[in-house]
This record gives C-alpha cells, structure tokens and sequence, in this order.
C-alpha cells in the first residue's frame, strides 16, 4: 500500500471532482493516520486472505421474469425538470470544442 | 394527554372508536412539528397533509395505519417534495417517482407530516453535518447532546412526541443507535425484506430501511405493512413474507440467548451494564437460557474498519451520480468538468469529501486488495462467526450503546475498544443482513438508553418476541421527551 501524502489525496479527491483546501487536507491526513492503523487491524485477522470476498448478506436469487408490460417511461419535460440549465429540449452544458 | 401521544395501535383504536379524528391528530402534529426547537425537519409537509386527510372516508377498522400521522427521513423519494439527503448538492431536486415504503404508508391513508434531517446523505452517526446543521436530542432542552444519527431528525420528532412512527435508513447503525440515544425502539428487518426502492444509496451491500416506534407492537405493525416482494428493487426478497404482529406474544420459554463477552468488557458505564444485566436476569426468570459467549478480540476490532473500508468504497461509487447537471443546484462555468467541479466542491461537505477519498484510496488499483478486498474478506470471516453462534443461539444481545446520547463537544478515543466494539456492534447486523432491534431498558440523569436483539435472517419474528418480552418487564413503553407543545 502506497503512503499517504498530502498529493495522493489530493489526486484523489481532483478525479472525485471535487477540490480541497490546504487545510481541509491537513485534516484528512491526520484521519489517515487513525484510519491506516484502524485498517491494519483487519491485516491482523488469521487467514482472512484465502476467503471469498462477501459482497452482499446473502443471495437473493431471482427466477422469475416479471411480466413484460409497456410502461410510460419519463417525459421529455419530467427528465429535464431537475436540471438546472436547458435548451432546445435537452440539458445544456458549456461547449466542448 | 392529547391522542397524538399514543400509540399507532392504540392511536388506531381511538381513530375507530372515533375518539379522536385523523384532522384533530395532524393538525396537533403539525403544531408541534412547527413549533419543534431540535431542528428535525428539512420540510413540514402542511399542504399535503391537509388535503390527504380531507380525502379520507370512514375509519379502516383492519388498517392500523388510517389516520396515522408518519414522518419520513428525507432521503426517500417523494414525488413532488423536494427530497435533498441534507445536502447542497441536491438542493431544489424534486423526485419524479415516491419511495415504495411512501407508496406503501400513503396508500394506508397514513398522513406525512413531514421531511427529517440527517447527516448529509445518511454518512455520519452524529446528527451534525446535514446542511441545516446539527439535529438535537429532545431529552436536552440545553442542546448539548446528540440524538445520533444519521437518522436523526426522524427519532427526534418521533421522541418529540410529533408523530409515532418515523422511517429512516440504516447502513451501521444509524437506526438502532439513535434509537438508543432517544428512548425509542428501533428496527430494520432482514436485508431484503423491505424494498429500497427510491432510497438514496449510501452503501447498498448493508443499507436497510428501518423506523422508529414508541412500542414493540407497533414495530412489528410497521414491518407487516412495508415488507413484501418489489419488482423495483433486484435485492427484493422474492419469497413468501408472514405478518408478524398477529403472532407476537412475548414469549421467551426455551429461546437461547447468547452475549458477547467482548463487547461487554469493553463498556465502561457501570450503570448501564448493571441495567442491562437486569434485564438479563428477568428474562431467565421468564425461561430463557443466557450465555455469556466469546469472539475473538481481533475479529471485533475489524468490525470498524471493515464497515468504513465497504461504506465509503461503495458510496463513492454510488454518488458519482451527483454532478449537478442533471439536478442539483447549477454553477456557471466555462467547461462541463468545471461545472461538475464546482458543484461538487461546493455542495458536498468536508466530512463527505473526506469520506469518498477515503473510498477512492480503498479502490485503488494499488490499493483494493489490501484495503477493499481485504475488507470484504474480513466481513465474511465476521458473518461466518455470527452464523457459528447462531447455530446454538437464537438470538446474541447486547446493549445497544455504551453510553446515553454523548455531548456534542465529547471526543472519542478512536483507537479504544469502546470505540471500535462497543460503539460499532450494531453494524454486525449490517454485514449479515441480520433482524435487529433496539429498545430503552433505561434511564441515567434523565436520559434514556437502549439494548439491542439480534436474530437470525428471516426470524424476525423471534427478535420482537424477546424484545416484546423486555419491553413488558421493564414497563419503557411510549417513552417521549417532556417538552412543552406550545
């Protein structure tokens, strides 16, 4: 596992899309301190590594198809009434090229 | 006492016997909401609420639910209410669709009174960081104590006295804990049994719904009416759901219970472990067996870390959906990244950025088989424990907090086993998908606090009988906070 430094984080949280303060930072490394060991108690556990990975509670297995009935789906007007900018029918965003 | 204190059943009775009117119990309901001090609510749904309860017709003698004043946490989707987890980001988003638990109670004539606050979508355990600010405990006319979180605003009203029954959701704990913290019961059913349809995911693996009630009989009420197959939601269990309150009955005879020996030692309040051991004694008395069991040490200070390790990587991934171009509040910019950028720096909070890096690090190439993997790993190694106690036990209880509601200015030791065990149990539930419920046990400077049963899946029914059994030696029944409804 890489250290944690102050770029890394911050390379993080630019591809979440997001920025973060100097000090907003300072404060997630401090977490990272506390959480690195929090983690490597998990490191501890004898034999955890030849488990299956436990993605869900458990298995729910679907074995029907539901009926194919024709459903109405959104509008054109529902499917842009939460967006914030608008033109011509669709959702405007800044120009590309 | 104003019929808005009882119970849903008894308030239901009364609804028949035409003791009280739906009308007389909404508009009590929305003064109360109104006037409510412990900032719970995102929205008071006035509008809504008077015009359902002009519609309704003559009393639903076998509907326990007609009349029925609810709150709901906001981020259930509710078509044409805006809906914003407590967050900037989602301000002015009105949901085109209802949540199928809020189809599910306005199509029992239950009325909304209104929209809950929690921590900014459902990540925290504080009641702190929604966008309105901290959400207070209604025992704490100071306002020095939290009610927990993140479902916070849901058990402060419904420990308020505003409504009887509040729905939240609860991914670690984030009904039970509250629960706890605000002398309420405190339920989420098996994974599955409840459709998550139109809930905001924070980490779907271990998200459940779950609510608030003033009594046992009415938790069991409410799950009877919102569990049940929905082709909506692919987690959906799909097989036949039995209504529980019809058989609850309170009975403890032969049930094996099991109690960590671990989690036990690792509270420190000598007043609420003495309490619990009460209950503990009474319910031998009523021919249960109690044992006191062990887990290994190593395996209880994983419950943490595997919990943060799987939220925050599941809930990274789930709320890059969040770019404030679809919904969300828009920012001017010259580039569509810029635009994202912005509505994300500035409609996410710190602790929620911190919270998805924290995720983002964990999925690292470099970094998922140590962190995220391992993670997973470690849950299975977690349930495969469980599922061994549940092979000689029927249910494992505990307390359900080590503490009454901390002060918000209290600091945990964040390494400390009463921080990584005592303080995180609950999230077992989670990692198995386990029936859990929380209900008070008792009392300490005025402020309640709770124990927690835990059955195995789809034996919920077991869980409310033995916390139906407490609930009846203990006499902590409809416990609300004495505030002044002016």
């Amino acid at each position: 596992m890489k250290k944690v430094t102050k770029a890394i984080l911050q390379d993080a949280a630019a591809r979440l899309m997001f920025t973060l303060s100097d000090e907003q930072l300072e404060v997630l490394l401090n977490e990272f301190d506390i959480l690195v060991q929090q983690m490597e108690l998990i490191g501890h556990l004898e034999g955890v590594d030849v488990l299956e990975p436990m993605t869900f509670p458990f298995d729910v297995t679907v074995d029907d198809l539901r009926p194919d009935e024709p459903t109405q789906p959104l509008t054109q007007t529902e499917a842009l009434q939460n967006a914030s900018s608008k033109i011509a029918g669709q959702i405007k965003l800044p120009k590309v090229v | 006492m104003h019929f808005l204190d009882l119970t849903i059943h008894e308030m239901h009775l009364a609804l028949v016997a035409k003791q009280v009117t739906p009308k007389e119990l909404v508009l009590e309901a929305l003064k109360r909401a109104k006037n409510n001090q412990d900032q719970a609510f995102e929205m008071i749904t006035e509008t809504t609420a008077l015009a359902q309860v002009a519609s309704l017709g003559e009393p639903e003698v076998d509907n326990p639910f007609w009349g029925i004043p609810f709150v709901l946490k906001d981020n259930f989707s509710t078509q044409g209410l805006e809906t914003t987890a407590s967050s900037n980001i989602l301000k002015g988003y009105i949901p085109l669709f209802d949540a199928k638990v809020y189809e599910k109670l306005r199509d029992a004539k239950a009325i909304l009174i209104g929209k809950t606050t929690l921590d900014e979508l459902a990540m925290g355990g504080s009641g702190t960081t929604g966008h309105l600010g901290k959400t207070y405990n209604p025992y704490d006319p100071l306002h020095e104590r939290q009610v927990g979180g993140s479902s916070a605003g849901s058990a402060s009203s419904v420990a308020a006295g505003i409504a009887p029954l509040g729905l939240g959701s609860d991914t670690g704990d984030s009904v039970r804990k509250p629960a706890s913290y605000a002398g309420l019961v405190g339920f989420k059913p098996t994974w599955g049994l409840i459709s998550r349809y139109g809930l905001f995911p924070f980490a779907p693996s271990l998200d459940h719904v779950g609510f608030f009630t003033r009594s046992v009989l009415d938790a069991a009420l409410t799950q009877d009416l919102l569990q049940g197959h929905d082709v909506h939601d692919a987690t959906s269990f799909s097989g036949p759901v039995k209504k529980n309150a019809p058989l609850l009955n309170g009975q403890v005879q032969g049930i094996k219970i099991a109690i960590i020996k671990e989690v036990m030692d690792a509270i420190v309040d000598a007043e609420i472990k003495e309490q619990f051991y009460v209950t503990v004694s009474k319910l031998k008395n009523l021919g249960a067996t109690v044992e006191e069991i062990s887990i290994p040490l190593t395996l209880l200070n994983a419950i943490y870390p595997t919990y943060i390790t799987i939220s925050c990587c599941e809930a990274t991934s789930n709320n890059a959906n969040l770019d404030g171009i679809k919904f969300g509040p828009g920012f001017p910019a010259k580039t569509y990244i810029e635009a994202m950028t912005q509505a994300r720096t500035l409609g996410f909070s710190e602790l929620i950025k911190r919270r998805f890096v924290i995720g983002s690090y964990a999925l690292l190439k470099e970094n998922q088989d140590v962190l995220f993997v391992r993670a997973q790993k470690a849950r299975r190694m977690i349930v495969n424990a469980l599922q061994k106690i549940y092979q000689q036990f029927d249910v494992i209880y505990l307390p359900a907090s080590p503490t009454i509601a901390p002060k918000f200015t209290d600091a945990a030791d964040r390494l400390s086993s009463t921080y990584l065990i005592a303080d995180s149990h609950l999230a077992l539930g989670n990692f198995a998908g386990l029936p859990s419920i929380t209900l008070p046990i008792g009392l300490k400077q005025g402020f309640p606090y709770g124990a927690n049963v835990m059955s195995r899946a789809y034996e919920d029914l077991t869980a409310l009988n033995v916390a139906l059994a407490i609930e009846t030696m203990m006499g902590l029944k409809n416990l609300k906070a004495e505030r002044k409804h002016l």
